[in-house]
């Protein structure tokens, strides 16, 4: 496999995050296709770790915060849909328009 | 000879699963069944980890997306909407996102396509190793990984705050308002 297959099939999978972000109506949903962007994200570091090779510990690093930043994200994410669904009892975007203090 | 077409199988394979189930995750009507094609997707982007020579990144993968931020997003739509189904919505909206996305995919995809790296996979088994990552985490990354540690310290506490914060609705004298 070149590295050209890697990056284009990162970018195909970043393109699918891209449209559940924009499509989807449930927060849930876009909570997962951003997961999707940032999963392609780490893979185009080590397709390029892997076919540069001069310290191949530092891509996977880099991947590893990658997953660790990820996780406190969808924590953060779960728990403020579960607020905004214990204020309007639903999660979709269209019916949570109002900002309110 | 046969060992790199062993190989070329298994990336195919993995760039097959991955993407079909990030289809499924972006397309299901359903969130349960995105749900499951998101997990899906992750065990083959853990597969393509694994492939490019970083088992101990494909390990995390599995054990932190697969087995924490999924099960924690099943736990969210149980508590939430309850696998309800989406309502039917705007084909505007579908139409509008997938015109963005394809429009992203070819505009990065021709220039990617046209770009010469000129790179060939060159490794030395040493680096490879999980004992590599581990000294460079306590050495040079030490304050990042630090950080990182606060960082998910204060994100769980931040979501115990946040998602706990309403006191009456904990109340058991209290009916809770269930949902229609």
């Amino acid at each position: 496999m070149t590295i050209q297959a890697w990056t284009l099939f990162s970018l195909v999978l970043f393109s699918i995050g891209l449209y559940a972000v924009l499509a989807r109506r449930n927060l849930i949903g876009i909570l997962i296709g951003i997961e999707l962007m940032l999963n392609a994200a780490s893979i185009n570091f080590l397709a390029f770790n892997y076919f540069v090779g001069t310290d191949p510990a530092i891509g996977q690093i880099i991947v590893l915060f990658v997953i660790g930043l990820a996780a406190a994200e969808a924590a953060i994410a779960l728990s403020i849909i579960l607020a905004v669904y214990r204020q309007h009892t639903s999660i979709d975007v269209a019916n949570i328009e109002e900002l309110k203090g | 000879m046969t060992e790199s077409f062993a190989l070329s199988l298994a990336t195919g394979l993995a760039m097959m699963v991955t993407i079909a189930g990030a289809m499924v995750a972006a397309g299901a009507r359903s969130i349960v069944h995105a749900l499951f094609g998101f997990a899906i997707a992750l065990a083959g982007v853990a597969a393509a980890f694994a492939i490019l020579n970083s088992p101990f990144v494909a390990a995390m993968e599995v054990l932190i997306y697969i087995g924490g931020i999924t099960v924690a997003m099943v736990f969210a739509v149980m508590l939430s909407s309850a696998g309800k189904r989406e309502p039917t919505q705007s084909a505007s909206r579908h139409i509008m996102a997938f015109v963005v996305a394809i429009m992203f995919l070819v505009g990065v995809g021709s220039i990617l396509l046209t770009t010469e790296y000129g790179l060939k996979p060159e490794t030395t088994e040493a680096a490879w190793s999980v004992e590599a990552i581990g000294k460079y985490l306590l050495n040079e990354f030490n304050v990042v990984f630090e950080l990182l540690s606060v960082v998910l310290l204060v994100a769980i506490v931040g979501a115990i705050t946040i998602a706990g914060r309403d006191d009456d609705s904990l109340d058991p004298a209290q009916p809770q308002e269930d949902d229609a």
